[in-house]
């Protein structure tokens, strides 16, 4: 217990270093952290005093990055409010069903036929579906993509996605959370946690104007501590109830979304998002054998060509039919198909719930390639505009049709 | 010309216009207070060929001459704005005019000529908005008057330039 700090310390520094390459190589820090943490962990050899098998804190470690799946939920919950999503319209709507379904469905049909049993082909199918916010966000920014004009249907398809996230996410915790044996067992613990879905929602709808006042404090460090203290507790209440406390997390911030201090508490939030989210993935990474994931190699390998699939013709659909050109719309398709954060939440759902072990190195090698591959696509996405244009001939049909 | 303005959730706020020569501009404000401006082909609106980015006091900088309300200060004297023969006017009153020491009372342009006083900006830039009979005009005033062209000479000629009546 004596080198606690120091032990932590030293997983930090590694973080710190592992983030600092990332961002010489403008890249996500997301794969960085993750193979760092399986470098380090059970494998790593111990130099004098400095233990990189994190034994001692290992479980410290893991707690910190259990925060940053509250804090990552929280301020997702934080960020989509219902009327946001109404007000982004129709085409969005259309595009991020089509999205999700096409998606899902892959996902379903792929983990039958290879022989998964129900409860883990639902968690593959949940992190097929699943983009990641933060990986398509920041390339959108970093490629100078913000002023094309496929982005707001690339954000409004990852809003879509995380609102299904979240619905999916409560159901799956009644279902592998709830501990029922029976059919109706099964069912009510569903019901449970679509009842309390709902109740947040309301809240988030109704209940702003009495949020309002009680967060009506001056003092910032008051506020700091009332909003985190309301969010571990519901998070933690929520676990006593079976529903994952992520979705606590989760419900919370939703209910906050629509109050006038959202802004405020998301400025208040994002620093300890980024600082708990970055060792929640190298502590993924820790928990992970790199030994492993070759046994799931071909497994993953067919799962990810599926998504790059599923996600292209789906971001060409939807980009069609919103009348955006081949070009805007191939574009889409390459830049939604990173995964990160939230296939790791459900694959961990599913180990939290007693599903096969085999969906941990599956989803640390899936998010690994998918979170390395998604932003390259993404850069050389009008590379592969010109390849697909030779073989379908995009361009002339244009030229013709006018 | 046609502005479309589209919220970006997490990232800020996008504002997309097409010149009359057909270029396509987009202005993205984020969230953080960065500004960017993209700039399209003009054969291809979806191939940016160029951008820029700037922080916000830049950003509000460059609105600002953009606006021409940097460079106006220097044309305050000649500025005109016609709506056919209404005209809005800004002079700088001359030493030795006859307006000069006078309340606007006093020299009563309203009633003489149809010319009304919108506004006296001080030398100090202090504005007086829509002054009334008492307000004083001083040496080095600009006084901002609204009338038709001929009337707004006659007034500038015989009351607000140096050596008239």
């Amino acid at each position: 217990m004596d080198h606690l700090v120091f032990e932590v310390g030293t997983a930090l520094v590694l973080v710190a270093i592992a983030a600092v390459i990332a961002g010489r190589l403008k890249f996500s820090i997301i794969p960085f952290l993750i193979i760092l943490g399986m470098l380090v962990g059970p494998h790593a050899p111990t130099i004098g005093i400095i233990n990189l098998k994190f034994i001692e804190s290992a479980e410290i470690i893991e707690f910190l990055g259990r925060i940053g799946v509250l804090f990552l939920l929280f301020y997702l919950g934080l960020e989509f409010s219902v009327g946001k999503l109404i007000k982004s319209g129709r085409s969005i709507a259309i595009g991020g069903t089509i999205y999700v379904l096409m998606n899902f469905a892959l996902g379903l049909a792929y983990g039958f036929l290879t022989g998964f049993p129900l409860y883990e082909t639902l968690i593959i199918a949940g992190m097929v579906s699943v983009s990641s916010s933060a990986i398509v966000a920041k390339v959108l920014v970093d490629l100078r993509r913000t002023g094309n004009s496929e982005t707001e249907l690339i954000l409004g398809i990852i809003l879509f996605d995380d609102i299904f996230l979240a619905v999916f996410l409560s159901i799956m915790s009644g279902l592998l959370l709830g501990g029922a044996t029976s059919i109706g067992g099964t069912i009510l613990s569903v019901l449970i946690s679509i009842g309390y879905m709902m109740l947040f929602f309301v809240i988030a709808r109704k209940g702003s104007p009495v949020l309002n006042r009680l967060l009506n404090i001056a003092s910032d460090e008051i506020f700091i501590i009332v909003v985190f203290a309301a969010l571990f507790f519901i998070a933690g209440f929520s676990e006593t109830i079976h529903v994952a406390e992520a979705i606590g997390a989760l419900l919370f911030g939703l209910a906050l979304s629509e109050t006038e201090h959202s802004k405020r508490i998301e400025k208040l939030v994002i620093p300890f998002r980024d600082f708990f989210g970055a060792l929640f993935f190298f502590s993924f990474g820790l928990s992970i054998d790199p030994l492993s994931l070759g046994n799931t190699l071909w497994l993953t390998l067919g799962v990810v060509a599926l998504t790059i699939l599923g996600n292209f013709v789906a971001g060409m659909i939807a980009g069609r039919r919103s009348g955006l050109s081949h070009k805007a719309s191939v574009n889409i398709g390459l830049t939604i198909v990173s995964r990160g954060e939230f296939s790791i939440i459900v694959a961990n759902l599913g180990i939290a719930g007693g599903l096969m072990p085999i969906l941990k190195p599956f989803s640390a090698l899936y998010v690994l390639i998918l979170a390395i591959l998604g932003p390259l696509l993404t850069k050389e996405s009008k590379r592969i505009y010109n390849v697909l244009n030779k073989v379908f001939k995009w361009s002339n049909q244009n030229s013709k049709s006018k | 010309m046609n502005v479309r303005e589209i919220e970006l959730p997490g990232i800020g706020r996008k504002f997309e216009m097409i010149t009359r020569s057909n270029e396509k501009i987009v202005i993205v404000v984020h969230d953080d207070g960065r500004r960017e401006i993209y700039h399209f082909d003009e054969h291809d609106h979806d191939e940016s060929i160029s951008s820029v980015t700037f922080n916000d006091s830049e950003a509000r900088q460059i609105s600002a001459i953009i606006g021409g309300i940097v460079y106006k200060p220097r044309a305050l004297e000649t500025v005109e704005m016609a709506f056919d023969d209404l005209v809005i006017e800004w002079f700088k009153v001359e030493n030795n005019a006859a307006a000069i020491n006078k309340s606007i009372g006093e020299i009563d342009v309203r009633n003489k000529y149809g010319v009304t006083v919108i506004a006296i900006i001080k030398k100090n830039l202090k504005k007086i908005l829509n002054p009334g009979p008492q307000a004083m005009i001083e040496p080095g005033d600009t006084i901002v008057i609204c009338g038709e062209r001929s009337e707004l000479k006659a007034v500038i000629k015989e009351l607000l330039s140096s050596g008239g009546e």
